[in-house]
């Protein structure tokens, strides 16, 4: 896994989106920016250079679910692996996400172990 | 209910039949009497339009009642036991900060002592006013501090990473009392439906609810069954693998 692999952290709450950037950070990873919705991350996405999207699900402007399904749709981002970090936790959901393509599903609230064990897992797969 | 106009014109049909009966014309007699027995059966109309409408105000009211039911009866004790999560859920994270700060504290402190300590015996061996045994005992004061520095920071950087985590309640309880304010907004919309249709019989304003659907529920809040949902981050992994996840 490429430690400096640019990560997109995207939740409406700040204090969320600190929380994943210093556990992200914790696990090695530096090169972390954010954005407060979907709507302002696609064009952030769009634009180019990120590796790995984690994501909440329940944002104003665009959700996460939205967001997801925008970066399958584009051809630039369609492969970049993304993780749902979201309080959502109805089955029709998490099958819908699935569907959509995420790659991790983590719901909210988390632990530092659990978010290792996702990021491990998608770029263990990623790399396999 | 007859008002003063068709009364008037009642009279005047009145009239005008007792003065064709005198003048002996049927014919005109009985054109009269149809007439009237005519306006008699668009009074009963205009008379049931106003009972139709007066039923369908009633029905109003009692659809606005029964979503007050529903309000009472089910949103605002689920509303309670949200804002009962909140209360909890905001000690949970004071507590384990506080916790955490508790062991960080005294490991940070004695840390200090010992560097403080070591830093003056250091600064007196630099300027050669150590004895062979004082050194010999410093080194091995050094020694043993990097060995608990090691196993200190480590406590440290845990600590505080469980500080970092502990956060996270704001994130989940700003959600919830999100909904609450929504369920508040509902309660007063309601209310104010409510007052207008017991203050005059004008037609309420649609009360009717947007389409549940699409509605996210957010945070799990014991104590509140959402039909559908998972209880852990292990179903979630079941439920992933089941899809070839």
């Amino acid at each position: 896994m490429d430690k400096n692999m640019k990560i997109l952290v995207v939740d409406d709450f700040s204090t969320m989106r600190r929380i994943v950037k210093n556990l992200l950070r914790e696990l090695g990873f530096t090169n972390l920016d954010e954005a407060d919705d979907g709507q302002t991350a696609w064009p952030k996405l769009k634009a180019g250079g990120y590796d790995f999207l984690v994501t909440d699900w329940n944002m104003p402007g665009m959700t996460g679910i939205e967001l997801l399904k925008m970066v399958r749709a584009n051809p630039d981002t369609a492969n970049m692996p993304v993780l749902m970090v979201t309080a959502e936790q109805k089955r029709e959901q998490i099958i819908e996400a699935a569907q959509a393509g995420v790659n991790g599903y983590v719901i909210k609230p988390f632990t530092a172990g659990t978010l290792k064990e996702k990021i491990d897992k998608i770029f263990a797969r990623s790399a396999g | 209910m007859q008002d003063e106009g068709d009364r008037l014109e009642l009279l005047a049909k009145a009239k005008q039949l007792v003065e064709s009966i005198e003048a002996k014309d049927d014919a005109s007699t009985g054109e009269l009497l149809s007439a009237m027995s005519l306006d008699r059966e668009q009074n009963l109309f205009k008379e049931v339009g106003h009972l139709t409408r007066q039923l369908h105000d009633n029905l109003s009211s009692f659809a606005l009642d029964e979503q007050l039911i529903g309000l009472t009866g089910k949103e605002i004790p689920d509303a309670k036991e949200r804002l009962n999560y909140v209360i909890e859920m905001t000690d949970d994270a004071a507590h384990k900060t506080l916790n955490a700060i508790d062991e960080i504290l005294p490991v940070t402190i004695e840390m200090q002592r010992k560097s403080e300590e070591l830093s003056k015996n250091w600064s007196r061996f630099l300027s050669r006013d150590l004895s062979l045994e004082e050194f010999k005992e410093m080194s091995g004061e050094i020694s043993k501090f990097l060995d608990s520095s090691c196993v200190n920071t480590k406590i440290v950087s845990d600590k505080t990473n469980e500080i970092v985590l502990a956060q996270g309640y704001q994130d989940l309880t700003g959600q919830i009392i999100k909904k609450v304010i929504a369920l508040v907004q509902n309660v007063e919309e309601s209310l104010v439906d409510l007052i207008r249709i017991a203050g005059s019989h004008e037609e309420a304003a649609s009360t009717k609810k947007e389409e549940e659907k699409g509605v996210l529920e957010g945070p799990a809040v014991p104590g509140i069954v959402i039909d559908g949902a998972v209880n852990s981050q292990d179903e979630v992994d079941d439920l992933l693998s089941s899809l070839g996840f």
